[in-house]
């Protein structure tokens, strides 16, 4: 009795036209079919098998719409109802249900009875059955048209815009568009492995699915890059938006019961790389962020490629600049690494004198230059794109851009961030700016950048420490012989020295100390620790130690500093602490002047 | 440093205020021949620089500090090549400041 409706309830239904609490209760059940949204209710066609009545449902109950319990194909209880005429149909009715409870679920089909009846409405035709989630019920009401298209497709596959924690099953197709390595990680509790992959749907919206340990191991082999798969059972959450890469408020972990299978013969698709530009001039804000960002704009310039060494393993890689513009009149330096420089890139070169427009999708902001792009391994980069952006962009520049001058972003003064990782350019201070204001980084850490010349460094003081090879931590001579380190709980015969040091630098206003780790004051100095401790020990008439010391004073930097607060002996004292170090890049200085010259002149 | 004959930074526009007197101006080169050199000054006139030996080969920007013949030429005495990165942008602001309120601080 609980999966079945109640034999002919709508005429019962259309007998009784009104039912409440107070009457009888005459038990009718019947089945929902077509249910969907109508303004903030749903509507659905009441249905026993013989007969289907137009029905609508009171906003009280969306709810349990969206919560499932009320499913279409599932049965209710009707308890309170009213019959109406539908205005100008007086042969149709609807009823207005303002109290029902849910009987069943969702049945697999319509409830159809053989005989048809000959009063009421003709039973319809079985429509589709469609899972609908929230969130494409709500895009359903804002007019979004989309859905409709996909919900032609074979499987139902669930449009990865629509998915979120909340929901139960879904199967998504997508597209690899790019897949990491596999990683191992050592953490507190123990060692692992770990590969993410980014997928892409068919309207282009991206999702990163990370899989870890057995599903790591499982899933690797099977994502290939640029294939088609079908995806579920895998779980979501809230992305981190500090290692965020996609544009998506969730990200996918998948686990060894998550199913993932290629759709091989079957109709594909090419995700378009969807693209969220960032205009020139306000790159400056990601100056150093974790965030990826995409341009547009057109090529400029186009320089051959150069090789470069990549610090950490000595290998050299490939690296072409070029230079994009925009509408913004501003121009920005992108560097092109590996393939991207010698295969696109020289693409572009080639083609450079008809000043193409490229779109580059995920880039790097750095401070090098003020602020300028770099490619990663998974930057994309397409050139003269389909877009309106492309063709607007193109005939601003046929139009006008061509004769416009325009200048580098890095030598703007675009101070619009908000933090301490900004542009070397846009907040630089004097050294009496810190020094006359000791209470500066009281309450957290607070960064400059200043141009200075490094006037002394002491050379009997400490300079380095002896270091974990691994970790880069402290260690102490062990016992027998070797080094103990700590953190790694592990002995090794060697260790390699880090440069902990104090540099007094002075500029125009003033001098100060600042303190210096490994990295920025190997760039002080011009070699590493190990080297500086190899010249201190040898014995000589010319001092090599003291000759290097000296070749690193009176020479000027541009250093990014933090300068916070520390108490030593129950003091408080500022502590500047140099974060980066690059050589002067002189042109830009002289812009720098030639900026605060006619500001001054205004000002006056 | 010798003072005893000073020489105004300029750009194009400005040789003609210069003229028989003692110039420098940097160029970029857009053609040689034997005793002359045709370039472009940093706010985008033409000059020529006639004058012995000029340097050979020539980088792309060319320093040069002569007597000014014309309002775009210039007698050069001394040739110096500035490489091939230069920033003209910043060169022709100079040459402003230095022709304009910061007139006093040149000599």
């Amino acid at each position: 009795m609980e999966n079945s409706v109640t034999q002919d309830g709508i005429a019962t239904v259309l007998a009784n036209q009104s039912l409440d609490s107070s009457s009888v209760r005459p038990e009718i059940v019947v089945q929902v079919v077509d249910l969907k949204p109508a303004g903030n209710r749903y509507t659905f066609s009441a249905n026993d098998g013989k007969m289907k009545i137009k029905a609508m449902l009171p906003a009280t109950l969306t709810s349990d719409i969206i919560s499932g319990k009320i499913q279409n194909l599932g049965l209710i209880r009707l308890l309170e109802y009213t019959v109406n005429d539908i205005p100008g149909k007086s042969e149709e009715k609807y009823m207005l249900i303002t109290k029902c409870e849910a009987v069943a679920s969702a049945l697999d089909s319509e409830i159809k009875a053989e005989i048809k009846a000959s009063t009421g409405i003709m039973l319809k035709p079985k429509h589709e059955f469609v899972a609908k989630s929230a969130s494409q019920i709500i895009n359903e009401q804002r007019g979004n048209a989309a859905p409709a298209a996909r919900m032609a497709m074979t499987r139902r596959v669930h449009p990865l815009v629509s998915l979120n924690p909340y929901q139960g099953s879904w199967t998504i197709k997508v597209r690899v568009t790019n897949k990491g390595v596999m990683r191992t990680y050592k953490n507190a509790r123990g060692e692992g492995c770990v590969f993410n992959v980014e997928l892409t749907d068919e309207e282009g919206t991206q999702i990163q699915a990370t899989m870890f340990n057995a599903a790591a191991r499982k899933f690797y082999d099977r994502f290939e890059m640029g294939k088609v798969y079908y995806i579920s059972r895998g779980s979501l959450k809230l992305a981190n938006k500090q290692f965020k890469t996609v544009q998506n408020d969730y990200e996918m972990t998948l686990n060894e019961n998550s199913e993932v299978e290629e759709a091989s013969n079957e109709e594909m698709f090419t995700p378009e790389t969807k693209f969220n530009f960032v205009p020139i001039d306000e790159l400056g804000t990601y100056v150093n962020q974790k965030d990826l960002i995409d341009v547009i704009g057109v090529v400029q310039s186009v320089s051959p490629t150069m090789s470069i060494r990549r610090k950490n393993d000595n290998e050299m890689i490939p690296k072409r600049d070029i230079t994009l513009a925009d509408e913004t009149k501003k121009t920005v330096v992108v560097s092109l690494w590996n393939d991207l420089a010698t295969g696109i890139g020289q693409e572009l070169l080639d083609m450079a004198d008809n000043h193409p427009v490229i779109a580059i999708k995920s880039l790097k902001v750095g401070a090098f230059q003020g602020v300028s792009l770099s490619t990663i391994s998974r930057s994309n980069v397409v050139i003269n794109p389909n877009s309106p952006e492309a063709t607007k962009l193109k005939s601003w520049y046929d139009a006008e851009g061509k004769e416009t001058s325009m200048s580098a972003i890095g030598s703007g003064m675009s101070s619009s961030a908000n933090n301490g990782s900004r542009s070397m350019y846009s907040d630089r201070v004097f050294l009496s700016h810190i020094t006359s204001n000791p209470s500066l980084g009281e309450e957290k850490p607070v960064f400059f950048s200043t141009r200075a010349y490094i006037s002394f460094i002491k050379p009997d003081q400490t300079m380095w420490y002896r270091a974990c090879k691994t970790c880069n931590k402290k260690v102490t001579e062990a016992m027998d012989s070797g080094y103990w380190c700590e953190s790694c709980q592990k002995k090794d015969q060697e260790c390699s020295l880090r440069y902990i040091m104090a540099v007094k630098v002075s500029d125009s206003t003033g001098e100060t100390w600042l303190s210096a780790f490994n990295d920025e004051a190997e760039k002080i100095i011009g070699c590493t620790a190990d080297d500086l401790n190899d010249l201190k020990s040898e014995e000589g008439e010319v001092n090599e130690f003291q000759t290097k010391l000296k070749e690193a004073t009176w020479s000027s930097h541009l250093f990014r500093i933090s300068v916070s607060q520390q108490e030593y002996n129950s003091e408080k004292r500022q502590r500047i602490t140099v974060r980066g170090v690059s050589p002067i890049d002189f042109a830009a200085e002289t812009r720098l002047l030639l900026q605060d010259i006619s500001k001054n002149k205004t000002s006056q | 440093m010798d003072t005893s004959s000073p020489s105004a930074f300029v750009n194009g526009a400005l040789l003609r205020r210069f003229i028989g007197q003692k110039v420098r101006t940097v160029i970029q080169v857009t053609g040689s021949e034997i005793g002359s050199v045709v370039g472009k000054s940093t706010d985008d006139l033409q000059i020529v620089v006639r004058g012995s030996s000029p340097p050979s080969p020539l980088t792309t920007y060319l320093e040069v500090i002569g007597i000014a013949e014309s309002d775009n030429a210039i007698r050069a005495e001394t040739w110096t090549n500035f490489g091939n990165t230069f920033d003209t942008q910043n060169y022709n602001e100079l040459c402003k400041l230095a022709n304009g309120e910061f007139k006093h601080l040149f000599i």
